[in-house]
């Protein structure tokens, strides 16, 4: 019996395998590493600017850095100092000129009130860029208190007018009752009114008959105008009794339609009231966050091109 | 070599680490029509307010977004916008160069309107400037963009080149387009651009020695500019009434005329207009 190991041809010169194997996967890894820090930015050059704020609340390591709502940067890290905290952040240098001197970064979140928190740069008047390592100031983002609170503030007037615009109602409403009761009353005493009317009417027609047969009678006898005056005298009266009647009625009604137009006067000077109320409450309501977004005023695109500003401005000689 | 599994995965860890890469600039197109309309929007309301150097300001913002989503007219129409509010803030130069976006870059395809548009503005501020012979050249160009100058900017064109006419001293030329830059002003109903041909005939029949005749236009353009409710304007049309009445050899109507031409000009504080009427005052021959 032999007693000599002899390893399986399988396992030759195995020692290079596993270390060609794990070169390659040492290249691998330098590839992954590579296009990671490729992706991390680490091969874009990066500026370093630094705001100081109160405290950190709401910062974090990493939160992005917005320009015009474009992600240029990061926060690079935080740290306490004197003054308070000490937020540095890292801003692709291919940006640096777009942010001047005098800009302002702004802890603020992309949708309003909720979505991710975010720095916002806002740009400054045009100059010279911001160099690296240079401060620039801070605004701290609002709170939901304080948006609440500026909500309240919009909206209490609001209330008030449409709660002063509901009592104005409320009094319309008696005014409105009143008129229509007079206007019952008047309508009630319209037929009286025709029937008077009619019998005056009638009354003159027949007096009018009368009259010419009278007239006829005394042209044919003179004789009879004796008997005829007396009668005639007698259906007269009872005419311009009518027609006084009438004419009482007439004014009796003239004076319900003043009545009746005074009464309507104040529940028009109301609704005109009411109506120029409704309208600030509705443009006040306009101004009310959330319904501010639903009634944007369109926009005057273009100014007007004039002639005018062709004059020049310095004396000319 | 043992070691080298270890060191291996070690490197490989570290990829892993590391603060949230910034991303790249991408933004979705609805979103930048948006902020677009929004830079329009309070760029208006700013005009509105008076806050001209917030409206420029918005303009040149609205104008670059535009070019970033190639939305070409918006481009334009902001750059233009921003070109007006420049020039009324005193601030020539930087109207002309905000005419650039539009005027130097003829890969956009901008429409025959907005080109005209610019062309009229450049050659506006260019007068302005006090440069005629560019003014002339872009003049031109923009009517030539406005067949028969019977486009919405025809009697701006006219008016424009009356002015250059008589700031090249052919008064009579400058005569001649003020009455045709009035004609076809109120063919359009252009009440303003009525006022200016009005103002410019009245300056280009003094300018011939012709101060009576000057005399009935710029009262039409006064009474015009005062419907309009435009103070400078109104400033113009007096302290031209007051020269053509100096001239005409009516002094008393040019005192009159001057006194509210410097009533005009105080409540405007407008310092520099008052300097130049009064300039004007007295370089006007002694009757």
């Amino acid at each position: 019996m032999n007693a000599t190991f002899v390893p399986p041809t399988r396992f030759s010169r195995l020692v290079l395998k596993v270390n060609a194997f794990l070169l390659i996967a040492l290249l691998l890894g330098a590839a992954f590493i590579g296009l990671v820090a490729y992706k991390q930015g680490w091969f874009v050059h990066q500026t370093h600017i630094h705001f100081v704020t109160a405290n950190a609340l709401g910062l974090n390591k990493g939160m992005p850095v917005k320009l015009y709502g474009f992600t240029v940067g990061s926060v690079a890290g935080m740290e306490l100092s004197e003054e308070g905290v000490d937020v540095r952040l890292s801003i692709m240098s291919e940006y640096m000129h777009r942010i001047p001197k005098g800009s302002l970064a702004k802890h603020s979140r992309e949708a309003g009130v909720v979505g991710a928190a975010v720095i916002d740069i806002v740009p400054g008047k045009p100059g010279a860029a911001l160099a690296e390592g240079e401060r620039i100031d801070f605004q701290p983002s609002r709170s939901i208190a304080e948006y609440i609170d500026d909500i309240r503030r919009q909206a209490v007037p609001a209330f008030n007018e449409l709660k002063q615009v509901l009592s104005d109602f409320k009094g319309s409403g008696n005014d409105i009752a009143v008129s229509l009761s007079t206007l019952r009353k008047e309508m009630e005493a319209l037929p009286q009114t025709h029937r008077d009317l009619r019998k005056l009417l009638t009354t003159a027609e027949r007096t009018a008959a009368e009259f010419s047969t009278t007239a006829q009678a005394t042209e044919r006898a003179m004789t009879n105008i004796e008997r005829a005056v007396p009668e005639l005298t007698t259906k007269l009266g009872g005419a311009i009794e009518s027609i006084d009647g009438a004419a009482q009625q007439l004014r009796k009604t003239g004076e319900e339609a003043q009545g009746t137009i005074q009464s309507a006067r104040p529940v028009l000077e109301r609704g005109d009231a009411v109506a120029r109320d409704a309208g600030e409450v509705f443009n006040a309501a306009k101004r009310v966050w959330p319904l501010s977004d639903s009634f944007n005023e369109t926009v005057d695109r273009e100014l007007p091109i004039d002639s005018f500003d062709a004059r020049s401005k310095a004396p000319r000689n | 070599m043992r070691a080298l599994p270890l060191v291996a995965l070690l490197v490989l860890a570290a990829g892993c680490g590391g603060t949230k890469p910034p991303a790249t600039p991408s933004q979705t197109s609805s979103q930048s029509q948006t902020r677009l309309a929004d830079f329009e929007q309070r760029a208006a309301m700013l005009m509105r307010s008076g806050d001209l150097e917030g409206a420029a300001r918005q303009y040149g913002e609205a104008a670059r977004i535009a070019a970033t989503v190639e939305n070409v007219d918006s481009v334009a129409s902001n750059a233009i916008n921003q070109s007006i509010v420049y020039q009324w803030l005193g601030r020539d130069a930087d109207a002309r160069d905000a005419l650039a976006r539009v005027l130097d870059d003829p890969r956009r395809s901008f429409s025959e309107r907005r080109r005209l548009q610019a062309e009229l503005r450049r050659a506006i501020v260019d007068l302005a400037l006090q440069n005629p012979v560019s003014a002339a050249t872009f003049a031109e160009r923009a009517a030539q963009r406005c067949p028969n100058l019977s486009c919405e900017h025809g009697a701006t064109i006219l008016n424009v080149q009356a002015q250059i006419a008589l700031e090249s001293s052919r008064a009579a030329e400058a005569e001649q387009l003020a009455t045709r830059a009035a004609e076809r002003a109120r063919s359009r109903n252009d009440r303003a651009e009525t006022a200016n041909a009005l103002r410019m005939l009245g300056k280009a029949r003094r300018a011939q020695d012709n101060a009576k005749g000057a005399i009935q236009p710029l009262e039409q353009a006064l009474a015009i500019d005062r419907d309009l409710a435009d103070p400078r304007k109104i400033l113009a049309d007096l302290t031209e009434l007051s020269l053509a009445s100096s001239a005409a050899g009516n002094r008393d109507a040019a005192r009159d005329y001057y006194e509210r031409a410097v009533t005009v000009s105080r409540a405007l504080r407008d310092t520099r207009g008052l300097a130049e009427m009064e300039a004007q005052l007295r370089r006007q021959p002694a009757n």
